[in-house]
């Protein structure tokens, strides 16, 4: 089985650069991790310097993602020795309880690091997750609202909240979350073209036309995004083809699709150039946006 | 109405669910327009491709009518129709259809009466595809029933199980194409052609 570094040819420099990234992107690519981690940790441990423990950690997590308790194992040992009573290993440790489906033993551990640091989100939020991995969704719901009385800032709780909210086909409360995210990130386009998603999902005249400005306001943030501008034409359509609005309204909306549709049409010429296959998606796309045209008018 | 699947489709279902473990997914399942026959003996649909839609958050509304009407595009200039929607859930144990599913095959049912879900089983997912991990559900009565998945619903199971098994352990999956992986860069193509011609070659 021949190594990483002799497969792409790479330095162990390079590889540990790329865990870097990998880590402060929040990557979830664990096979990846667990393949140039391994090496990495089994060949140049001694190379690595203080950053072998965050490789260890990152390392772990991802191994449990692959089922590799064994890589798991040895990671949090390390981690134990150079670290005892360490709260955040004691975090790793109920982390692998839980890739165990151990969840009584998880929790456990997780109220052991509550008692000593009532404010420790991180253990707070993996008891949330054990709800979540066990189908109680609507309890992880009520813990989830709970926390994020205390941690209001806590964005990424905000977002994990709607993704909740959204599986439970609750679209006013996951709007709700994704309001608070647009408030304090107003340049985040992702959140805007999400909050776009929700709304049209809800459905009804009022909700249409809020989607529609917000996938424009999405595609203000970031011209490139194919989402907001797809969203864009199919509320604009669906706004025009409603029989409760005006004359004026259907006229604006209609020159609104026209616009997205004409941008949509570019980008795929934009990407289709040169490959042939591509040819028949353009061709498609062509002709899925004609036949709207005529359920439009 | 019994449904059979092809390597191709099943393939690409498998590949689809491994490539993305800790999400939900789902996609649609397509088969070729037959001419309406006048004896009454019913031939199973025979579903040749699928196409690979969403991952993460399955229950949003614009993308997928999006992609549902592109792909009926496509479909009708390659002769094909959309004949069921399958979906593996999120958590290993949970393999009953949801909401999201039924509403989609409710859809689907709308043009091609025999609309089926197929719902990937996690708990017995495994690298050697020893067995058929599916769970299909035909509706009657306005429920969904779910009906005995085996050998038989496969054109040619121990065609399926062989490739299937190879393009897991080849790691196939890493450059499997989904309606999602689209939308992010219209570049990447949704039906999957090189996929496809690695099937054909194992074949």
């Amino acid at each position: 089985m021949a190594s990483v570094s002799e497969m792409y040819d790479v330095t162990w420099e390079e590889m540990r650069d790329k865990l870097r990234k990998w880590r402060e992107e929040n990557h979830r690519n664990s096979e990846q991790i667990v393949d140039v981690g391994e090496e990495l940790i089994n060949e140049h441990a001694s190379k690595l310097g203080d950053d072998v423990w965050i490789i260890y950690e990152q390392v772990m997590i991802a191994a449990l993602d692959c089922s590799r308790d064994d890589l798991a194992w040895t990671c949090l040992q390390e981690l134990k020795k150079q670290f005892p009573g360490s709260q955040r290993v004691k975090r790793l440790g109920g982390m692998r309880l839980e890739a165990l489906e151990k969840y009584e033993d998880a929790g456990k551990q997780y109220d052991s690091i509550l008692q000593e640091d009532p404010t420790n989100t991180a253990a707070r939020k993996r008891k949330i997750s054990i709800l979540k991995a066990q189908g109680k969704n609507s309890d992880a719901i009520g813990e989830l609202n709970e926390y994020l009385e205390l941690f209001v800032g806590d964005q990424e709780a905000w977002h994990e909240l709607s993704d909740l909210y959204i599986n439970e086909h609750n679209y006013g409360k996951a709007a709700f979350c994704l309001e608070e995210l647009m408030m304090s990130n107003p340049h985040n386009h992702l959140y805007c073209e999400q909050y776009a998603e929700v709304k049209y999902t809800q459905g009804g005249l009022e909700n249409l036309e809020l989607s529609r400005k917000y996938f424009a306001q999405a595609l203000k943030l970031n011209n490139r995004n194919m989402r907001a501008l797809f969203g864009l034409y199919m509320s604009a359509s669906h706004i025009a083809a409603s029989p409760k609005v005006n004359a004026a309204m259907k006229k604006a909306n209609v020159k609104y699709a026209a616009w997205a549709a004409n941008q949509i049409n570019r980008a795929y010429q934009l990407a289709g150039r040169g490959t042939k296959e591509n040819k028949c998606s353009v061709k498609a796309v062509e002709e899925m946006l004609e036949s709207m045209q005529i359920t439009m008018s | 109405m019994t449904i059979k699947l092809t390597t191709q489709a099943y393939c690409k279902m498998l590949l689809h669910a491994a490539k993305y473990p800790h999400c939900a997914v789902n996609g649609l399942l397509v088969a070729e327009k037959q001419e309406k026959k006048k004896d009454s003996i019913t031939t199973p649909v025979l579903c040749v491709d699928c196409i690979p839609l969403f991952h993460g958050t399955l229950a949003l509304a614009p993308m997928l009518e999006v992609a549902l009407t592109l792909i009926d595009t496509w479909c009708k200039e390659n002769k094909y129709l959309i004949a069921g929607y399958y979906q593996a859930n999120e958590r290993t144990k949970d393999v009953r259809p949801n909401q999201v599913a039924e509403k989609v095959a409710s859809r689907i049912a709308e043009n091609f009466n025999e609309a089926a879900i197929i719902m990937v089983d996690n708990t017995i997912f495994s690298m050697g595809c020893y067995e058929p991990i599916l769970a299909i559900y035909d509706h009657h009565e306005n429920k969904w029933n779910r009906r005995d998945c085996n050998v038989d619903c496969f054109e040619d199971w121990g065609e399926a199980q062989k490739i299937t098994s190879a393009l897991l352990e080849g790691r196939s999956y890493e450059s499997l194409i989904d309606f999602d992986n689209h939308l992010d860069d219209l570049r990447n193509d949704w039906t999957n052609p090189e996929i496809n011609k690695s099937v054909l070659d194992l074949c």
